[in-house]
């Protein structure tokens, strides 16, 4: 699951998982769902793959939302559900969603980019923790 | 819950009634004080988030000259604060922070002024507004109608906004009114990325989201004749506020350069009390890329802020039925509010030449300083402040005392006081366009949370702020301005 959380001009997005994995999905679904907050109405027709290299957990984290942000702002592609394997030397992941309409994506927010401010990924309770605050 | 909500509790002591230390004691590997600049009461808002801390821990930096600074519209950042300047010494290992910049290089304000008065624009003002809102892009996911390709862009970047006049969209009458002539020299476009290059394609000429925007404004009061007369402001003209960036392509120069200065701190042997103030040597191979790509980001946002009075210019054109020279409809000013420039000051006695940051704050140089254009010089240069879209924004004119205090250097805005969360909750479901409808300002926003979250509310009252800045000598008050048409992403 996650949650938004305040941040004075920005937005903080928090993340619990029950393991990595689903930690890096969500936390995808997070970020997307500041700019398109409907995101249940994204068609899944769009798949796209990522491979990413990193050794700490909080690094891998910034790295793999600044791609899905990418995606975004450079393909104009909504991506909405996401399978990620995060491994020990990096995460190999599927998305799939669809290219933008304005029709019938509501437009909320413009993400400039993820900050590393205040930025965790953490166990909690058995589970993972991550905190991320988006520069808007 | 996050320390979103935790307020700052550590010492502020005061030294005039305009400003605050922080001593460098409070914290081991504080170099130099912090000095926030706030009246009584805007130091209790200040307070309330971690912005404070934040000034203190730019102390941190290596080379930090004078005092870490804060302008009266601070609020809390990432790593910087908003609303923080900071200068450093290159020949005292001082260092470069794309984080002392911000991820939107030279996000700035433009005012246009025009020879429309307010009772000539009334009765067309929706109509306006609507026009202006249809034909410039605002919002996420919108392309602007310039699309450069990457040869272009890199010229634009190595030329800034004397190249549009080419191009037939500026005149040299927008260069000469733009701060540094719209043109920041050494830039190296061929170290901005390839990523950063498809961001911003197509983006120059787009107003883009959250506090960004376009009005159309009304001179309301005048506090200085003789600068106001400079400046060609009258009272009840209508002019045009600008406020914008260097768009995705100067996000993603700020990104790259954070991701490359990762672990850069600890390979010259600089600690740092927070991750997001990476930082490099200027005198470093990275300091030296990043200061390249960071000066074509800049030269990107003067063209980007070029093309919106370029659209707004053609707006007025045709509701008003008349070219725009001849509703003499040419720019005031053009100030750089997230940038870093070297520049000369004097400090301790000295004169020394100094890397500036200023994150969320606005160069203000006096009367006679060289780089203050021929036409302001007696008068100082333009300094323009954004309000809120309910209220007020402001134009004053650099004094003395910014280069005796603050390295020539005031306030860019009200700051925030509410956050965006606090700010949705604070409105309850109200219709902020029509609130603000009857406080006689049209405004048009793609998404209704923008328009929410941007609320006069959410903001310091910037008379205030603007009040600190006057009465501390950093510049003084010239023009206010009411917003009475409001476009936003």
């Amino acid at each position: 699951m996650y949650e938004t959380f305040e941040h004075t001009a920005d937005l903080g997005l928090r993340v619990r998982a029950a393991d990595l994995n689903g930690l890096f999905a969500e936390a995808a679904r997070g970020l997307v769902s500041i700019i398109v907050p409907n995101l249940d109405d994204v068609r899944l027709v769009r798949r796209m793959s990522f491979a990413l290299a990193g050794s700490r957990h909080d690094e891998l984290l910034f790295d793999w939302l600044n791609e899905v942000l990418y995606v975004f702002e450079s393909q104009r592609v909504v991506l909405a559900e996401f399978d990620v394997h995060v491994g020990g030397e990096g995460l190999e992941a599927a998305a799939r969603g669809e290219p933008l309409d304005p029709a019938r994506h509501q437009l909320e927010h413009e993400v400039k980019a993820i900050t590393y401010h205040e930025l965790k990924v953490e166990p909690l309770d058995g589970g993972w923790l991550a905190e991320v605050i988006v520069d808007i | 819950m996050a320390a979103a909500t935790k307020g700052y509790t550590g010492p502020l002591e005061r030294v005039t009634d305009y400003c605050w230390r922080i001593p460098k004691s409070y914290k081991p590997g504080m170099r130099v004080d912090g000095l926030i600049y706030a009246s009584e009461s805007l130091l209790e808002l200040i307070k309330a988030d971690q912005a404070p801390e934040q000034v203190a821990n730019v102390a941190f930096l290596p080379g930090i000259q004078h005092a870490s600074l804060a302008m009266p519209d601070i609020h809390w950042g990432y790593g910087f604060c908003i609303g923080g300047v900071c200068a450093t010494d290159p020949a005292e290992g001082g260092v470069i922070s794309p984080g002392g910049v911000g991820y939107d290089i030279n996000c700035g304000v433009r005012l246009v002024r025009s020879s429309l008065t307010y009772q000539e624009v009334k009765p067309h003002l929706t109509r306006l507004v609507e026009e202006l809102f249809k034909q410039v892009p605002t919002g996420v996911g919108r392309s602007g109608k310039y699309s450069f390709d990457h040869r272009q862009l890199r010229r634009l970047m190595a030329e800034g906004s004397a190249w549009l006049i080419e191009r037939g969209l500026a005149v040299p009458g927008d260069i000469e009114h733009t701060e540094a002539r719209g043109r920041l020299d050494g830039a190296e476009p061929e170290l901005v990325s390839q990523r950063a290059l498809e961001r911003g394609k197509d983006q120059c000429g787009t107003l883009g989201s959250g506090n960004h925007f376009m009005e159309v404004q009304v001179v309301e009061a005048l506090f200085d004749q003789a600068a106001a007369s400079a400046m060609g402001l009258v009272k009840d003209m209508v002019c045009v506020m600008i406020h914008s960036g260097s768009r995705g392509l100067g996000y993603q120069v700020c990104d790259d350069a954070l991701k490359e200065l990762r672990h850069v701190p600890e390979k010259y042997g600089i600690a740092l009390p927070d991750r997001q103030l990476a930082c490099a040597p200027v005198e470093s191979p990275e300091g030296r890329r990043y200061l390249g790509a960071m000066r074509a980001a800049a030269n990107y946002a003067w063209c980007n802020r070029q093309l919106l009075m370029w659209q707004a210019r053609e707006v007025f054109s045709t509701i008003f039925n008349r070219p725009w020279e001849q509703l003499r409809m040419n720019l005031v000013y053009d100030v750089a509010h997230n940038i870093a420039k070297f520049e000369q000051h004097q400090i301790g006695g000295k004169t020394k030449r100094v890397w500036v940051h200023r994150k969320g704050a606005t160069r203000a140089f006096p009367p006679e300083h060289p780089e203050v254009p021929s036409m302001y010089r007696r008068i100082g240069q333009p300094v323009i402040i954004p309000g809120d879209m309910g209220r007020a924004s402001w134009v004053l004119a650099g004094q003395p005392g910014s280069m005796q205090q603050t390295f020539g250097t005031a306030c860019h805005g009200a700051g925030r006081v509410m956050s965006r969360t606090a700010a949705v909750k604070h409105a309850q479901g109200r219709r902020i366009d029509q609130e603000l409808a009857a406080r006689g300002v049209i405004a048009r926003a793609r998404s209704w949370r923008g328009l929410v979250e941007e609320q006069p509310d959410a903001y310091k009252d910037v008379d205030l702020v603007v009040e600190v800045v006057d009465r501390a000598g950093l510049a003084r008050k010239v023009a206010r301005l009411r917003p009475i048409g409001v476009i936003k992403g």
